[in-house]
């Protein structure tokens, strides 16, 4: 019983990596890159959840749009201020830039909201769920399910409307889809901008059951680069499926072996996959 | 090499910095910047000349600067004395985790040193033998001349100036010989330089084993030098990151580049920490952060790019002025 | 035969890109492989360069088995090649390129800098030798790939569309260097797509469709076997032989 406690709770969890890691396989599938600051993008979004509520007393019905707008504004600002030049610039360069964001970001956020951690109130989304003996918290329930509709709402967009299907064209072939009249840096702006704004939801939604620190967004973009390299470069439904099942080994891990532990298992796991299949687990290169 | 005159000036200053100060601040800058710049130049002999990013060179920091003090805490050996064995364990660790992670291509290997890197720094916090989370302390009081613990910074900044001189030295060799050409071929391409018959993973395997030592070495002389290693100061990824950094604003895969980027760098780092006393670290980050995404945006050549174009504009400015 | 493909056949996924080709080349011989776009020319190159191994099937070359070797081990037993797209390294000198090249087969600096001297010269890009590969243009990095590939002394050279880009002043140039490399008992296989070169550069024509050779003789009769004018060459053959 308190196992199948711990495969639900994971699976609420692995919900919501599956939403910001479908972000990043987005970016990682139109253009090859990977963005370091997408756990950074997730922390942004945490405070901006936290201080909506406290600062502004909004609910989670505004701070969670909220968060997805202002994302997606912060994703297309970098990428055409940045990621757009250094795409095709040198290996280290295309390293340097995220990753230099992702500092910038993570101690500007040390600076101005200190190293304490906050959280938001237990009583936001208060209550806990029974059902058949088990004990769900409304909040993760909630985040949970949002998480799973839209990363499914996501992959239908990109799979079943016009404007998805330009996208996902300049994602397999630039040149073809150009001449197409597709313009492909419109496009490419627009996939940072949503995968931004999968950070943005994703993170109101942690907010809102977990602590909020400038460096909780370091481990939760290697959790990221796990999922997407388990579902499989640019995948959406591969992230679905590795995000749950990144979350139940975590709560599995934590549970068997230790809080301490989940994170080795899931670290030593990428590194086990990258090496035996370096394509990663579902997708080619 | 033209600039040989430049070079030799600089050797010059460098050896005098600790006597024309009498500001231990300064004196000890000096030494840190050494320190700083030989594990930057470590990194760059795989980062910089094969074009391989690793962003968990920490791990082989922390493996030098945890063998020095595990060798004092547990045999009462000098701490110096474990940096031998430090580099065997990096090589070790290199080899084992080095030889499958290189199949990755860029962004995918990049990840993986992250992700090698924060395992090694959540084992290293549970491990009693290695303190764990409080970390190990080096000698409080020197027990005889071998320990290597001084008041001063200037044996220090003599020891890290024959270590660096010595890298450099090697790195120089390097860069003429063959593997240099072919190193540099695999920066270029895997695929061309394999058609040319340069075998790829060995020629990466060799960079990641040199560069594995004398980073290992950088972090023995850093636990030697400070009397102290914990988890986030051996292994932190910002360890890694101040490497990276340090290369690519002097210029990655370039002789001095390291050495100028430490130069610039460290001094920064050093003023910041002192005037915002705690948070100072934060802000030296922040600035960091926004240095490299100016050289990645503007100019990924760092430093030894922006003299090259210098250098160049100057020469073709005296002809039109003949 | 220098190099004996025997029945190689490759495939991608469901996708059989070459199915059952074969080919013989002999010591100092001009080879040209033709054939459509996506007649799996280029696919059957890179199994004999040693790029993407065959499916099934074997590949000798001088004697030796190199079915599955590394593109590596393709260098060192001599056969050197190009890219249809060129690679050179784009931060080093074109000496510096020529040289990683010589490095193969010989190990000191001076011995290296030497051959690439020479092979510079004979490629006539001795002028351009302190240039950073990265300024050049089209025409001057094929022609680099082909000197960094002559550099490790290779029995045998694959140029992938060396002369595809090149203006009809740069083919000429380019048609003249690939006969003095034959002269220097280089043997060579070349996959192109403009008629022209096959024509007048070489000794024999292998004409790829869907994976398979439909044709193999001298370019003139292959270009008149009505199978190979119905195939492919049609309209475009009466162009040029009208010209």
């Amino acid at each position: 019983m308190i196992l199948l406690q711990v495969v639900v709770s994971g699976l609420l969890m692995g919900a919501v990596y599956a939403l910001f890691s479908s972000g990043l396989t987005l970016i990682w599938g139109m253009m090859n890159v990977v963005n370091f600051a997408h756990g950074d993008f997730v922390m942004l979004a945490m405070y901006a959840a936290f201080f909506a509520y406290t600062l502004l007393h909004l609910g989670p019905a505004v701070f969670i749009p909220g968060a997805a707008l202002l994302l997606f504004v912060l994703g297309v600002v970098v990428y055409l201020g940045l990621v757009r030049h250094i795409a095709r610039g040198p290996m280290l360069a295309q390293i340097l830039g995220t990753f230099g964001l992702a500092l910038v970001l993570r101690y500007a956020a040390f600076w101005a909201f200190s190293a304490n951690f906050v959280s938001l109130p237990d009583t936001l989304v208060g209550g806990t769920f029974e059902l058949g003996g088990l004990r769900i918290e409304a909040s993760r329930l909630l985040g949970g399910v949002l998480a799973l509709v839209i990363t499914i709402g996501m992959h239908l967009v990109l799979t079943r409307t016009m404007l998805g299907s330009r996208v996902l064209a300049v994602a397999e072939d630039r040149q073809a889809a150009m001449l197409m009249g597709i313009r492909p840096d419109r496009m490419q702006a627009l996939a940072w901008g949503v995968g931004a704004a999968s950070t943005g939801i994703a993170g109101a939604l942690i907010a809102l059951f977990f602590y909020i620190s400038p460096t909780v967004g370091e481990s939760l973009a290697l959790i990221a680069f796990v999922v997407v390299c388990l579902g499989g470069f640019g995948s959406v439904p591969g992230a679905l499926i590795a995000g749950l099942a990144i979350g139940v080994i975590q709560a599995l891990s934590a549970y068997l072996i230790g809080a301490v532990y989940q994170d080795v298992v899931v670290f030593a796991l990428f590194l086990l996959v990258l090496w035996i299949r370096p394509q990663g687990l579902m997708g080619t290169l | 090499m033209k600039q040989w005159p430049l070079v030799l000036l600089g050797f010059v200053v460098i050896a005098a910095w600790p006597l024309l100060t009498s500001d231990v601040f300064l004196q000890r800058l000096g030494a840190l910047v050494l320190l700083s710049a030989i594990s930057a130049s470590a990194w760059n002999l795989l980062g910089g000349y094969a074009g391989q990013v690793s962003v968990g060179h920490s791990v082989y920091f922390g493996a030098g600067a945890y063998a020095s003090l595990v060798c004092f805490t547990h045999f009462g050996w000098p701490p110096i004395a474990g940096a031998p064995v430090g580099m065997l364990v990096s090589m070790l660790i290199a080899a084992v985790v080095g030889t499958p992670t290189f199949r990755l291509r860029g962004h995918y290997f990049s990840m993986a040193t992250i992700a090698a890197a924060e395992l090694a720094r959540i084992l290293a916090a549970n491990v009693p033998l290695l303190g764990a989370a409080v970390g190990l302390m080096g000698p409080p009081v020197p027990r005889s001349a071998w320990d290597l613990s001084f008041i001063s910074p200037i044996p220090y900044h003599y020891l890290f100036l024959a270590v660096l001189t010595l890298l450099l030295a090697l790195t120089w060799q390097m860069q003429r010989s063959k593997m240099g050409f072919y190193l540099a071929a695999i920066r270029g391409g895997d695929r061309a330089a394999r058609s040319l018959g340069v075998p790829v993973l060995r020629y990466k395997l060799y960079a990641l084993l040199l560069s594995a030592a004398f980073t290992s070495l950088a972090g023995s002389l850093y636990a030697v030098m400070i009397g102290f290693v914990d988890p986030d100061s051996g292994l932190g990824i910002l360890i890694s990151v101040k490497m990276v950094i340090v290369a690519a604003l002097g210029g990655a895969g370039t002789l001095f580049g390291p050495l100028v980027g430490a130069i610039i760098l460290i001094p920064l780092e050093e003023t910041t920490n002192a005037m915002f006393g705690g948070s100072g670290t934060g802000v030296t980050f922040i600035i960091y952060g926004a240095i490299i995404v100016l050289i990645a945006r503007f100019r990924p050549g760092g430093v030894a790019d922006l003299w090259h174009s210098l250098i160049t504009r100057g020469r073709r400015g005296a002809a039109r002025g003949a | 035969m220098l190099l004996e493909a025997r029945d190689l056949t490759k495939v991608f996924g469901g996708f059989r890109a070459v199915g059952g080709a074969s080919l013989d080349v002999a010591e100092g011989e001009i080879v040209g492989l033709i054939g459509p776009n996506g007649a799996g020319k280029s696919t059957f190159f890179n199994c004999l360069a040693g790029d993407n191994p065959p499916t099934t099937g074997t590949i000798r070359f001088r004697g030796q088995d190199v079915t599955k070797a590394t593109p590596e081990a393709h260098a060192r037993a001599g056969m050197a090649r190009t890219f249809q797209v060129p690679v050179t390294f784009e931060d080093m000198s074109v000496a510096e390129n020529v040289m990683v090249g010589a490095f193969l087969r010989h190990g000191h600096r001076a011995a290296a800098r030497r051959v690439a001297e020479e092979v510079l010269a004979f490629t006539g890009l001795d002028h351009l030798a302190d240039t950073r590969a990265g300024s050049l243009g089209t025409p001057g990095r094929k022609r680099l790939e082909i000197a960094r590939a002559l550099a490790t002394e290779p029995v045998m050279l694959l140029l992938d569309e060396a002369l595809a880009g090149l203006t009809p002043a740069e083919v000429r140039l380019a048609i003249e260097l690939v006969r003095r490399i034959q002269q220097r008992g280089i043997t060579i296989v070349i996959v192109e797509h403009i008629m022209e070169v096959i024509l007048s550069l070489a000794e024999r024509a292998v004409v790829f469709h869907q994976g398979r050779v439909i044709a193999e003789g001298a370019p003139r009769d292959v270009v008149d076997n009505p199978e190979v004018v119905a195939a492919y060459l049609g309209h475009h053959m009466k162009r040029v032989r009208r010209g």
